[in-house]
C-alpha cells in the first residue's frame, strides 16, 4: 500500500512538474520523487518539442526553478546533484537557441546570482559573533543563544542610530561647528576649569564632558553651520524624531516578518502532548551536561502533563492556594509600590541636599543611578521568592515574572524621568517661576558664595539679553536682575557648585542622568555578572570539597542563566537609550559599547561559569515574545521625551534649539523661510483641520476595515481547520474503502488534502487575495455540518473563486488545467462538447481549447463574477480585484498547459484522464452560472434547512467515532442533486446541437441515478416515495454502521452500506458503469457544476475520479467501481437519516 | 579568494551551494569537519568525487549528535543507504536540512522520517514508544510511556487510523511555536 502511494505519488508529482507547478514551499514535500527518471524524461520531450522557442523558454525557465528549489527538496544529495546537473545542461543547451536578446538576458542572470552569491559569502564573513554564539548554542540550546541573537540585533539597531546621529549631527557639529571655547556656552566657565579634570567631576559627566559634543548643551542654534550651510538645529531635531521612526519601523518590520514566518496561530488547537514529545529535543545541544537537565527537563514536562492530565478536575486545597497567591500579588505590588517611592525619594533627596550642601560625596552625586540600579537587580529575585508561593505551573510562574520585572523597570524609568521632569520644571525659566524664585531668594541668600557677585555682573547683561528677545521688552531691569539672581542662586544649589547660566540647561541634565544611569547600570551589570555567576562559581567549584554539604548541587549551586530577566534587562537598556537619545546624541555611541561588551562578558560568563536555566522557556525563531516587550518598551519611552519636547520651552543659553518657544518650532520656521511660498501654503493646507480632520477619519475606516478582515479572516480560518479535519478523514475512508488500482486516487486525495492542509494554514499577508478566496470556499463545506447565517455569501463568492482556489493552491493537475478549458467552454460548447465524448481526452480537447484567444476568458468569465455580483447581494466589493488578478494568472499558465497536454498523452492514460476529469467539470460549472440563478436560490434554502439538522448531529458526535465520515456523507448528495436541474437546463438551450445532446443524454441517464433520491433528501418529504422507503431501509443499516464505527475503522463502516446497498444500486451502477467508460468524467461534471456546492465541488471532483478514473483505465475491476458507486450511494441515505 | 583551497572544483562548490544552505566557507568547513572524523580514510582531494564511507560510529561521536537521543535514526535518515554510514554527500545534506536556513517544511518532513523508527511512513505507537523512551532514557514508566503514546495519537491523529500520517504530523509540527 505504501508502495502504490508512493509510485502513484511519483506520478502525479511528475505530472504536477509538467505543469510547472513546482512550489516553492508546502506542496513539495509530499512528493518523493526520484529526480533522475524524471529529468530523463524531460530531456526527451524536450528534444521532441524543441522547435517552439516558447516552449524551450518555458522549459528553461522550469529548470531554472528546479535549480532554485533544488535545496528544499527533500532527496538525497546525490539525486539533488544530478538533477542540478541536468538541469543546468538542458539550461546551458537551449539557451542558445532562442533569441539573442534571451541569450543575453539570461547569461546577465546567471553573472548577477554569481554576484550575489559571492556577496553573500562576504557578507556572511562579517556577521558578528555568529561561532560565539553558535558555539553558546551548541552548548545550552536555543533559549540562551535567543539571547545572544537578540542583543546582535539590537546591537545592530544601536549602530544604525549611531551612524543617524554621528553622520548628521555630531560630526558637522565637530568639523563646522564653532570650536570649543570660542563661544560662551562651549566654554567652560571660570570657576570649573579648576576642578573640570577632576575624576568626581568627569564621573559625575561635569567639566570637559558636560561641554562635549556628548549633551545638547555645547550644539550651537546657528540657523546654518559652515560653508555649505548646513542646518544643524534643524538636522538635530529631525535626527532625534527619526531615531524613532527607524526603531520603530525595524521593530515592526521584524515583528511582521517573524509572526508572517510562525503560523502558530492556531494556539488553540491542542498539541500539548505532541509538542512535548516531538519537540521537547532541542537539537542543537552538544554538552552532556546539558544533554543530561534537558532529558531531566523533558522527563519534568511529560510527568507534569500526564498529571495535569489525570487531575484535571481535582484541585488541591484551593484556599491556600488562593490565598498564597494573593499574599503574594500584595506582596509583589507593595515592592513595587516601595521602589517607585525609593526612587522619587531619592531624586527628591538629592535635589534638596544638592540644594543645601556645598560639598558632595560622591555617593551623594549618584544616589540616583545605583538606587536605581540596585533595584532593577534586587528586586526580580525578589520577586522570584514571591512567585515560589503561588504554586503556579512553571510556565505561567515565569510570565508573571516577566510581567512584574517589566512593570517594575517600567515603573523605575517612569519615577525616574518624572522626577527628573519635576526638577526640569523647577528648572526652567517660566514668568511663574519668579514668585518661587524670590521666596527662594529669601531663604538662599545666606547660602551665596562670593564668587556669585562678579559671576553675576558677567551674566546679568547676557540673560537680559535673552530675555528681552525671546519674553516681553516690558521686563524691567531689576526684574531681570531678579530672576537672573534668584537663577544663579538655584544653580548654585541645584548643580554642585556650577554657578553659571548655562547650568540652566535642562537638557543637559537629563541627558546627563540618562548616561549616567547606563553607566552605573553598566557597572552593575559587571559587577553582578562576575559576583553572582563567576564567583559563585568559583566557589562552588573548589571550596565544595571542604564543605559539609555539596555546594554543587545543593545550596548555592551554580549560577543559571535566567534568559527572561537577561532579556528583560537588554530590553530595560534599549529603552534608557531612547529615553535619553534626543538630549545625549552620543548615547546610542555609548550604547553599542555597551552592549559590545556586554556580548563578550556574558558569553563568556555562561560559558566558564553558569549551568543552563532549568525552566522550559525556549525562543523559537518566531517568538515575537522579546520583540514585544521591546516595542512596548519603545512607545513608553517615547513618551516622556515627546512629552518633555512639546511640554518644556528649550533652554535658553545652551542647545540648538536656544531661542525658540518651542522645539520643534524650528521645522514649522525653515519651512517659513527657507522653502518657496507655494510649498509653504501646501503645508499650510495640509495641516489645517480641513485636512487633518479627513485624514485621521481615513486612518480610523481604513483600520477598522483592517480589522474587520482580519476578523473575517481568523473565522474562515476556524473554519478552514474544521474542514480540514473533515477532509482527511474522508481521505482516510476512501484510503480503506477503495482498494488495488483506486489507491491512485485515494493516494491522490492524500496530496490534495495535505497541499491543502498546508496550504490553508499559512495566513500570510502577501497572500491576502489567494487566502480570501479560499477560505471562503472551504468555508462552504464546513458550513455543511454547523449551519451559518452567512451561506448566502459564501455561496456566491464561493463560485467566482473557484478556480483560484484550485489553482492557487492544490491539486497541480487540476488546477493548471482547468482555467485553460473555461473560455472554450464558455464562449463555444460544441468545442467542449467533442472532448466529452472522446473517451479520455485526447489533444484535440485541449488545443482547441487553446485556440481560444485570451481575451475571452477574460470577458467571458468576467460578466459572469459580475452577474454573480448583481444576483448575490451578499458579495462582496473586494472579491472583484481579486478575480481579476486571477484572470491574469491563468492567462500565464496558458502555455504551460499546451505544454503538460502533449506530455501526459505518452504516458498511460491513466496520467491523462485525471486532468481532464479536473478540467472538465470546471467548466460546466462555469457556464451554469448565469443560467441557473433562481434555481440555485431555492435549493440554498433547502440545503440551509438541512444544514441545520446536521448541525447537532456530527458537531456532537465527532469525537467519538470516525468523525467526519457522516459530514463528507452529508456532503455529496448537495453536488448531486443540482446538477441534474441544471443538465435539464443545459439540455434545453442546448437541443439545436447534435453532438451536445449525444454528449448529454448518456451523462444525463447515469445522473438520473443519484438524482432522485437527492432531491428527496433535500426536501425532506419526497417526492418519490420509493426513495423515501430506500431511505428507511438504509436508515437501519445506516444505525449498523454507526455502531459499529465505534470500534471498527472507518471502511467497516462503508462496508455495511455496500451490502445493504448492493441488489438496488446494481442495476443503475451496471448502466452507468458502461456509459462511464467514455463518460467517466460526465458524472464529476455535473456534479460539480452545482455552483451553489462549489465549495464542495473540489473535494467531490476528487472523489469522482476516483471512482471513475479506473474505469477508463481498468475496465477489468467493475466491482471495485461499482463499490464506489455504492459508497455514493449510501450518502443519500444518510442524508434522508438526518432529516428523519 | 579561489586558489586556497583545492578540495573541490568551482563547479562541486557551486552546486554544493545550490543544493545546500550554505555558503562556500560553510560548505569548506564542514568538509574538514567531516575529514576531521577520519583523517586517514577521507582524502583531502575531492574533485574526483572518491567514494568514501564513514561508519555511523564515527558520524554518531560528533560533538553534535554525540548526545541527541536520536543520533542513530538522524545518521539512518540521511544517510543513502538508511545504514547510518554517510559519504560527503549525506554529510553535508544532513546539515543542511539542520541548518537554520531550512524551511520549516522541509525540517518537518525529515523529522516525521527521523521518528519514524520502523520505515514504514507512518508514525505508528511503537515508534512513539521509541521515542518516549530515547528522550527520557527510559526513565518513565510503561504505563506512562503508553499514555503518552496514546495522548500524542489522539492529539494528532486528523484521519483517525491509530498512526500518525506524515500530513498529520506537518499540520501538527508546523504549528508548534517551538518547532525549529
Amino acid at each position: 500500500m505504501a508502495a502504490a502511494t508512493g509510485s502513484a505519488a511519483v506520478k502525479t508529482a511528475k505530472s504536477c512538474k509538467k505543469y510547472r507547478s513546482v512550489k516553492r514551499h508546502a506542496n513539495i514535500y509530499t512528493y518523493q520523487e526520484p529526480p533522475h527518471s524524471n529529468s530523463d524524461e524531460d530531456i526527451s520531450e524536450e528534444k521532441a518539442e524543441s522547435h517552439d522557442p516558447e516552449q524551450v523558454f518555458q522549459n528553461i525557465q522550469y529548470q531554472k526553478e528546479i535549480m532554485s528549489n533544488i535545496r528544499c527538496q527533500p532527496w538525497p544529495m546525490r539525486q539533488k546533484l544530478r538533477a542540478l546537473r541536468q538541469a543546468k545542461e538542458i539550461v546551458l543547451k537551449y539557451e542558445g537557441r532562442l533569441t539573442r536578446t534571451r541569450g543575453y538576458q539570461a547569461a546577465g542572470a546567471e553573472l548577477w546570482r554569481k554576484f550575489i552569491r559571492l556577496a553573500y559569502n562576504f557578507v556572511v564573513l562579517f556577521i558578528p559573533w555568529e561561532m560565539r554564539i553558535k558555539k553558546i548554542e551548541s552548548h545550552f540550546g536555543s533559549g540562551v543563544a535567543s539571547y545572544f541573537i537578540f542583543l546582535r540585533w539590537l546591537f545592530g539597531i544601536n549602530i544604525v542610530l549611531t551612524i543617524m546621529t554621528g553622520a548628521f549631527v555630531v560630526l558637522p557639529e565637530l568639523l563646522a561647528g564653532a570650536p570649543f571655547g570660542t563661544t560662551d556656552r562651549k566654554t567652560i566657565p571660570e570657576d570649573q576649569v579648576k576642578s573640570a579634570q577632576d575624576l568626581d567631576t568627569i564621573w559625575s559627566l561635569g567639566g570637559y564632558l558636560q561641554y562635549s559634543v556628548l549633551f545638547y548643551g555645547y550644539y550651537g542654534h546657528d540657523r546654518k553651520i559652515g560653508k555649505a550651510g548646513y542646518r544643524l538645529p534643524l538636522a538635530y531635531f529631525l535626527v532625534g524624531m527619526a531615531v524613532f521612526a527607524y526603531s520603530f519601523i525595524i521593530l515592526l518590520k521584524k515583528m511582521a516578518k517573524n509572526s508572517r514566518m510562525s503560523l502558530a496561530s492556531a494556539s488553540d488547537e491542542n498539541y500539548t502532548f505532541c509538542w512535548r514529545l516531538f519537540c521537547a529535543w532541542d537539537y542543537l545541544i552538544g554538552n552532556p551536561e546539558a544533554a543530561e537537565s534537558k532529558a531531566a527537563a523533558i522527563v519534568n514536562s511529560i510527568r507534569e502533563a500526564i498529571l495535569e492530565e489525570q487531575e484535571k478536575k481535582k484541585s488541591k486545597n484551593l484556599a491556600v492556594t488562593i490565598s498564597l497567591r494573593i499574599i503574594a500579588n500584595i506582596l509583589v505590588l507593595l515592592s513595587l509600590a516601595g521602589s517607585i517611592y525609593i526612587i522619587y525619594f531619592v531624586v527628591d533627596r538629592s535635589q534638596k541636599l544638592e540644594r543645601t550642601k556645598k560639598e558632595l560625596t560622591l555617593w551623594e552625586k549618584n544616589e540616583v543611578s545605583v538606587v536605581v540600579s540596585l533595584i532593577t537587580m534586587i528586586a526580580p529575585s525578589a520577586f522570584e521568592l514571591v512567585a515560589a508561593l503561588e504554586m503556579y505551573h512553571p510556565r505561567t510562574t515565569l510570565r508573571f515574572q516577566l510581567a512584574r520585572v517589566l512593570v517594575l523597570y517600567l515603573g523605575n524609568l517612569y519615577s525616574l524621568i518624572i522626577a527628573l521632569l519635576d526638577k526640569v520644571d523647577s528648572m526652567s525659566v517660566t514668568d511663574s517661576d519668579v514668585n518661587y524664585n524670590a521666596s527662594n531668594f529669601a531663604t538662599l541668600s545666606t547660602s551665596k558664595t562670593p564668587s556669585k557677585e562678579d559671576n553675576l555682573s558677567t551674566t546679568v547683561p547676557n540673560v537680559h539679553f535673552k530675555r528681552n528677545g525671546i519674553v516681553t521688552l516690558e521686563e524691567s531691569r531689576t526684574q531681570g536682575m531678579t530672576v537672573s539672581d534668584s537663577l544663579v542662586n538655584r544653580t548654585v544649589s541645584l548643580s554642585s557648585n556650577t554657578q553659571n547660566p548655562q547650568d540652566q540647561c535642562w537638557e543637559t541634565y537629563v541627558g546627563q542622568e540618562m548616561l549616567k544611569l547606563s553607566i552605573i547600570d553598566m557597572i552593575f551589570t559587571v559587577a553582578s555578572i562576575l559576583l553572582i555567576d563567576f564567583f559563585r562559581g568559583l566557589c562552588v567549584r573548589y571550596l565544595s570539597d571542604c564543605w559539609c554539604w555539596d555546594l554543587e548541587s545543593k545550596f548555592p549551586e551554580y549560577g543559571e542563566f535566567k534568559i527572561a530577566e537577561n532579556v528583560l534587562h537588554l530590553v530595560y537598556n534599549q529603552g534608557m537609550i531612547w529615553m535619553g537619545a534626543f538630549f545625549s546624541p552620543c548615547l546610542p555611541a555609548f550604547n553599542v559599547l555597551k552592549l559590545i561588551g556586554l556580548m563578550y562578558l556574558r558569553s563568556w560568563a555562561v560559558l566558564t561559569c553558569n549551568v543552563p536555566h532549568q525552566q522550559v522557556f525556549r525562543a523559537s525563531r518566531s517568538n515575537n515574545f522579546y520583540l514585544a516587550m521591546l516595542l512596548f518598551m519603545l512607545f513608553l519611552c517615547m513618551l516622556p521625551t515627546i512629552f518633555a519636547i512639546a511640554r518644556y520651552k528649550p533652554s535658553l543659553s545652551c542647545g540648538p534649539f536656544s531661542g525658540q518657544e518651542k522645539i520643534y518650532d524650528i521645522v514649522s520656521e525653515t519651512i517659513k523661510s527657507d522653502f518657496p511660498t507655494w510649498f509653504n501654503t501646501v503645508i499650510t493646507y495640509i495641516s489645517s483641520p480641513v485636512v487633518v480632520l479627513p485624514a485621521l477619519l481615513l486612518l480610523f475606516m481604513l483600520i477598522y476595515y483592517l480589522q474587520s478582515i482580519a476578523r473575517s479572516l481568523k473565522y474562515t480560518n476556524n473554519q478552514l481547520r474544521m474542514k480540514i479535519q473533515t477532509v482527511s478523514t474522508g481521505k482516510s475512508t476512501f484510503t480503506c474503502s477503495l482498494v488495488g488500482p483506486q489507491t491512485w486516487e485515494a493516494s491522490l486525495v492524500i496530496q490534495i488534502t495535505s497541499d491543502l492542509a498546508q496550504n490553508s494554514e499559512s495566513t500570510r499577508i502577501q497572500n491576502l487575495d489567494g487566502n480570501d478566496k479560499r477560505p471562503e470556499k472551504e468555508a462552504d463545506i464546513s458550513q455543511e455540518s454547523s449551519a451559518r447565517s452567512s451561506t448566502p455569501r459564501k455561496n456566491g463568492s464561493v463560485l467566482n473563486f473557484e478556480s483560484p482556489v484550485i489553482k492557487g493552491t492544490r491539486i497541480q493537475t487540476i488546477s493548471q488545467s482547468v482555467p485553460q478549458t473555461v473560455p472554450s467552454t464558455d464562449v463555444a460548447r460544441p468545442i467542449n462538447a467533442t472532448p466529452t465524448t472522446s473517451t479520455s481526452l485526447t489533444p484535440a480537447c485541449s488545443s482547441s481549447s487553446i485556440q481560444k484567444p485570451r481575451n475571452d476568458l477574460i470577458t467571458n468569465r468576467y460578466p459572469s463574477v459580475v452577474h454573480r455580483s448583481a444576483s448575490d447581494l451578499s458579495k462582496t466589493k473586494s472579491y472583484a480585484p481579486v478575480n481579476f488578478k486571477k484572470h491574469t494568472e491563468d492567462a500565464h499558465s496558458e502555455p504551460l498547459f499546451r505544454k503538460g497536454i502533449r506530455q501526459v498523452n505518452p504516458d498511460a492514460s491513466g496520467a491523462g484522464a485525471p486532468v481532464f476529469v479536473a478540467c472538465r467539470p470546471y467548466t460546466t460549472r462555469y457556464f451554469l452560472v448565469n443560467e441557473n440563478e433562481t434555481r440555485k436560490k431555492s435549493l440554498r434554502s433547502t440545503s440551509r434547512l438541512q444544514r441545520h439538522f446536521r448541525k447537532g448531529e456530527p458537531e456532537g458526535i465527532i469525537e467519538l467515532y470516525p468523525r467526519n465520515i457522516r459530514r463528507y456523507v452529508v456532503r455529496t448528495p448537495h453536488q448531486m442533486y443540482s446538477p441534474h436541474p441544471s443538465e435539464d437546463e443545459e439540455d434545453e438551450e442546448e437541443l439545436g446541437r447534435e453532438f451536445m445532446n449525444r454528449s448529454h443524454r448518456p451523462r444525463s441517464l447515469s445522473d438520473l441515478r443519484p438524482a432522485p433520491r437527492f432531491y428527496i433528501g433535500e426536501h425532506g418529504d419526497g417526492h418519490i416515495l420509493m426513495s423515501k422507503d430506500l431511505a428507511r431501509v438504509h436508515y437501519k443499516s445506516w444505525d449498523d454502521g454507526f455502531e459499529l464505527d465505534l470500534d471498527r475503522p472507518p471502511y467497516a463502516y462503508k462496508k455495511v452500506h455496500l451490502n445493504y446497498l448492493e441488489p438496488r444500486v446494481k442495476p443503475k451502477s451496471k448502466q452507468k458503469l458502461e456509459q462511464s467508460l467514455t463518460e467517466s468524467d460526465s458524472i464529476s461534471i455535473e456534479s460539480s457544476s452545482d455552483p451553489q456546492n462549489s465549495g464542495n465541488d473540489q473535494y467531490i471532483q476528487v472523489i469522482h475520479n476516483k471512482e471513475k478514473y479506473p474505469k477508463p483505465g481498468t475496465k477489468l475491476n467493475k466491482k471495485k467501481s461499482k463499490n464506489s458507486v455504492d459508497l455514493n450511494m449510501s450518502e443519500p441515505n444518510e442524508l434522508v437519516c438526518s432529516n428523519v | 579568494m579561489g586558489n586556497k583551497q583545492t578540495v573541490f572544483t568551482q563547479e562541486q562548490l557551486d552546486a554544493y551551494q545550490d543544493c545546500t544552505f550554505f555558503t562556500r566557507k560553510e560548505i569548506l568547513r564542514l568538509f574538514y569537519r567531516y575529514r576531521d572524523l577520519a583523517p586517514q580514510l577521507v582524502p583531502l582531494d575531492y574533485t574526483h568525487k572518491p567514494d568514501v564511507t564513514l561508519p555511523y560510529e564515527l558520524i554518531g561521536s560528533m560533538p553534535e549528535l554525540k548526545d541527541n537521543p536520536f543520533r542513530q535514526r538522524i545518521a539512518e535518515v540521511f544517510s543513502e543507504g538508511g545504514d547510518g554510514n554517510m559519504t560527503l554527500d549525506d554529510f553535508l545534506d544532513m546539515f543542511s536540512v539542520l541548518s537554520e536556513m531550512a524551511p520549516r517544511d522541509l525540517k518537518a518532513y525529515y523529522a516525521f522520517k527521523i521518528y519514524d523508527f520502523n520505515n514504514d511512513d507512518y508514525i505508528c505507537k511503537s515508534d512513539l514508544e521509541k521515542t518516549v523512551n530515547k528522550l527520557t532514557r527510559n526513565e518513565l514508566t510503561p504505563e506512562e510511556v503508553s499514555l503518552v503514546c496514546e495522548k500524542v495519537i489522539y492529539e494528532a491523529d486528523v484521519d483517525n487510523d491509530g498512526k500518525l500520517s506524515l500530513e498529520d504530523f506537518q499540520h501538527m509540527i508546523i504549528r508548534a511555536p517551538d518547532f525549529l
